[in-house]
């Protein structure tokens, strides 16, 4: 089972545009596909789908979410280990590493834009020290600032 | 997504450069169980693929490029690529091994692997992404060096998902030392596959998909890596690098040797890197000198201070960890000179140009580091030939009248520099030298072959056979002869794999010096296990030094079993393992390659044995070793040729 459009697209092209593995295909005005075997299940298309016609893959409608509210990332750098699996497994690929240094720890991943960011939460769920916790930007808060709160 | 398939993808990509058709291949789930994937899976395809009498250059040879079974899975250490091939420099088996981040980029794109035939008429590189698999022209890019085509494709693709693979000018040159390149200037450089890749016109792989991972059981493999982690996060203060010197000392003073814990070295590689060696193997004997003629005696620690470990972290601008490693031994430094930045040397590098050539000049090792690592080729084999020529020149072999009017002395960087910058663009001398020691001293003539030290064609790496004989061993009787990271006795130490599997010999806390030269089938034993265990290691994908943590702390065989809903033990995966070195092996012999003659150089086997030094009055017994190693994997003891039926047997598996 995997991500389906309902027949209440109105093929408005949201979703193929911020598909990070090109799996929707289809023309503006008319009914948009999901490749199955191309999917890899991030949710995007749900969470901007104007009109709630994405089921996902437990058959259930997939709500639409303001951008300002999507989760993103923050990164405990206390237990990061710096393996960067976060870096490759980000489908948009919205991750970069740095070069901060922590005791003999060095080169911790970060978000430079967070705009590219699809909120999939795939970088915390493969992470395997589990040091990334997804959570909403709010205006004016930059992760920093998070950090230091925290 | 594919949930059929756990931890492996299930497919491989099969590319015709000369018709320029891309196909999908399904694979068999028994072919993973019985290989694994990685080195297995291509041992699989490219014994029944390449027929016997193929010129590795030409369009019957297959290069492929594989990723292992533990790639993406959350795994760690599992960052390795392979390439794999008819080498055209043993004229057998091929491969060479890379870290860095592109390993996980094949698996991204949904295969395990990707395989080309044929010949291109126009130079290309493969494109691949979630729905497009296409060769494009690289016309434009033939010639640039491997930094320069990867920022062009990367600037070009403008995908964040792009991974790219390529070769260098060398490659290009089709010169049989060179290697493919990828994270500018991370390079799979053994065996000589960069000149198959630019006998195909293949420039580059430009990988960016974005395809998930099936995983049996994530939770499993998470908990496992907490624990591997938290060895990896072990890490004391250590003494600085001044003192390396004087460890490697008293570990040549000592007649016994206690059993090395692969802890020790984590420390060592977290804090320095493989560089942290650089100046303790000169001082215990490990290191080769001046083409495997000279000693400590010769490269003294006053000579050898300059590649302190300490001045490297002094030069790095950063760590560079590979992917899924926590461990992070490599690194960017700064550079003076023509280039801004360069990967740092690895200890391998740092030898083979310093104590090797007898070069003390850092700038000059940092400056052809980077050229090397662009230019895509070997830093070992290249050492290796440029200190044959420094020997041929000293012995009235070569002269003047063949370099060009230059004076090659050893140590002296203009020549070094000379040299190398000819081998690459195969210029004059350059293009004698620029297919390894081998070719050259048969192109040389004059009795030059006593000084090419080599093993099948290959040139062995910086670590001395007469200070760890299991070194001589695992140089000799590999199907891809001359290569370090196959095996050795201080490897088995560092294993530790008495503590999870059975029937394979244990070590014990301390043993004596003398006892490693005694004919001994203990010796037998531990490079038959070595080998089983390094086919699993890069079945799954995972890096040697994970492994040097030791199977206690590193869950190899958990690992598998938690990614692929497998129930094997470790015993089942050794014989795999010991399946494919015979699989390996069975190539060789089919491409017509007697195992006897990749036999090292006398040189490293102490015939004769050196007068002075930390290896003084050493010899191994390799003819005794070789042939009980063969023995015990049941090959013909004489000759090195598995039987018939144990072939066919492994072959039949589809």
């Amino acid at each position: 089972m995997t991500y389906f459009i309902l027949d209440s697209c109105i093929g408005c092209g949201l979703c193929k545009t911020i598909c990070p593995s090109q799996a929707i295909t289809g023309k503006k005005k008319e009914l948009y596909k999901i490749k199955a075997d191309i999917c890899i299940e991030c949710g995007s298309c749900g969470r901007v789908c104007p009109l709630s016609a994405v089921e996902d893959n437990f058959g259930l409608i997939a709500q639409r979410v303001e951008k300002k509210a999507w989760v993103k990332p923050f990164f405990n750098l206390d237990t990061c280990m710096s393996c960067g699996i976060c870096l490759d497994t980000c489908p948009a690929g919205a991750l970069d590493s740095n070069t901060q240094k922590i005791g003999s720890r060095h080169v911790f991943p970060y978000l430079p834009d967070e705009f590219v960011c699809m909120g999939c939460q795939f970088c915390a769920s493969d992470c395997p020290v589990d040091a990334i916790i997804m959570v909403p930007r709010i205006a004016d808060q930059s992760p920093t600032t998070l950090k230091q709160e925290s | 997504m594919d949930i059929k398939n756990k931890g492996y993808m299930g497919k491989v990509m099969n590319v015709d450069l000369s018709t320029g058709k891309i196909t999908i291949q399904k694979i068999s789930p028994n072919v993973y169980k019985s290989f694994l994937s990685g080195m297995g899976l291509a041992a699989h395809l490219l014994y029944h693929r390449i027929p016997a009498d193929a010129d590795p250059l030409g369009p019957d040879n297959l290069l492929g490029f594989v990723v292992g079974l533990l790639t993406g899975t959350g795994s760690l250490f599992t960052g390795r690529w392979m390439v794999v091939g008819k080498s055209p420099l043993t004229n057998g088996w091929g491969e060479a091994n890379c870290g860095g981040s592109f390993a996980p980029a094949i698996k991204r794109c949904g295969v395990d692997g990707i395989f080309f035939t044929g010949i291109s008429p126009t130079p290309v590189y493969l494109y691949v992404d979630d729905t497009t698999m296409e060769l494009r022209d690289a016309t434009n890019l033939w010639g640039m060096d491997a930094v320069e085509t990867e920022n062009h494709l990367l600037k070009k693709l403008k995908n964040r998902n792009a991974r790219v693979a390529c070769i260098g000018q060398s490659g290009e040159n089709i010169s049989l030392i060179s290697g493919v390149s990828t994270d500018k200037g991370r390079i799979a450089a053994r065996s000589g596959l960069g000149a198959v890749m630019g006998s195909k016109n293949l420039k580059a792989l430009a990988l960016a998909g974005t395809r998930r991972i099936a995983i049996h059981n994530k939770e499993e493999i998470k908990r496992l890596s907490r624990i591997c982690n938290k060895w990896v996060q072990f890490q004391p203060p250590f003494v600085p690098g001044f003192f390396t010197a004087p460890i490697g000392a008293l570990m040549r003073i000592m007649p016994a040797v206690l059993t090395q814990d692969g802890l020790l070295y984590k420390i060592m590689l977290r804090k320095w890197g493989t560089v942290s060696l650089n100046q303790m193997s000169v001082e215990m004997g490990d290191a080769p000198i001046k083409n495997w003629k000279g000693s400590n005696a010769d490269w003294g620690f006053f000579k050898s201070r300059s590649s302190n470990p300490d001045g490297f972290t002094k030069k790095e601008i950063k760590k560079f960890h590979c992917y899924s490693c926590p461990l992070g031994c490599g690194g960017i430094c700064k550079t003076n000179g023509k280039f801004s930045q360069t990967h740092k040397p690895e200890y391998e590098t740092v030898l083979s140009l310093g104590g090797f050539i007898m070069n003390k000049d850092m700038d000059t090792i940092f400056y052809l580091n980077e050229l090397l690592n662009r230019a895509g080729m070997d830093s070992i084999s290249a050492g290796h030939t440029l200190a044959f020529a420094l020997e041929c020149f000293e012995k009235g072999i070569i002269t003047t009248r063949d370099t060009m009017g230059m004076e090659l002395k050893w140590g002296d960087p203009q020549a070094i520099e000379f040299l190398i910058k000819k081998m690459i663009n195969r210029e004059g001398i350059g293009n004698i030298l620029a297919d390894g020691v081998k070719l050259a001293a048969k192109r040389i003539g004059k009795d030059a072959d006593k000084i090419a030290i080599h093993a099948g064609g290959q040139e062995p790496a910086m670590h001395d056979s007469r200070n760890d004989p299991g070194f001589a061993l695992h140089y000799s009787v590999d199907p891809a002869p001359g290569r370090h990271t196959n095996g050795a006795g201080l490897y088995y130490e560092m294993y530790q794999l008495w503590k999870k599997v059975k029937n394979v010999p244990k070590m014990g806390p301390a043993y004596w010096k003398s006892s490693k030269y005694k004919k001994n089938i203990k010796h037998a034993r531990m490079g038959k296990a070595n080998s089983q265990y390094m086919n699993v290691i890069n079945g799954a994908g995972v890096c040697l030094f994970g492994g040097f943590l030791g199977t206690k702390r590193i869950p190899i065989f958990d690992w598998l079993n938690a990614a692929t809903g497998w129930h094997l033990t470790p015993e089942q995966y050794m014989e795999i393992g010991g399946n494919i070195q015979t699989l390996k092996q069975a190539f060789n012999i089919r491409h017509g390659l007697n195992p006897k003659d990749n036999r090292v150089s006398d040189r490293l086997l102490g015939l004769p044995s050196q007068t002075r030094g930390a290896n003084k009055g050493r010899s191994v017994d390799i003819d005794t070793m070789m042939k009980d190693y063969w023995e015990l994997f049941g090959w013909d003891s004489q000759t090195g040729i598995p039987s018939q039926k144990s072939i066919d047997k492994i072959a039949s598996i589809t």
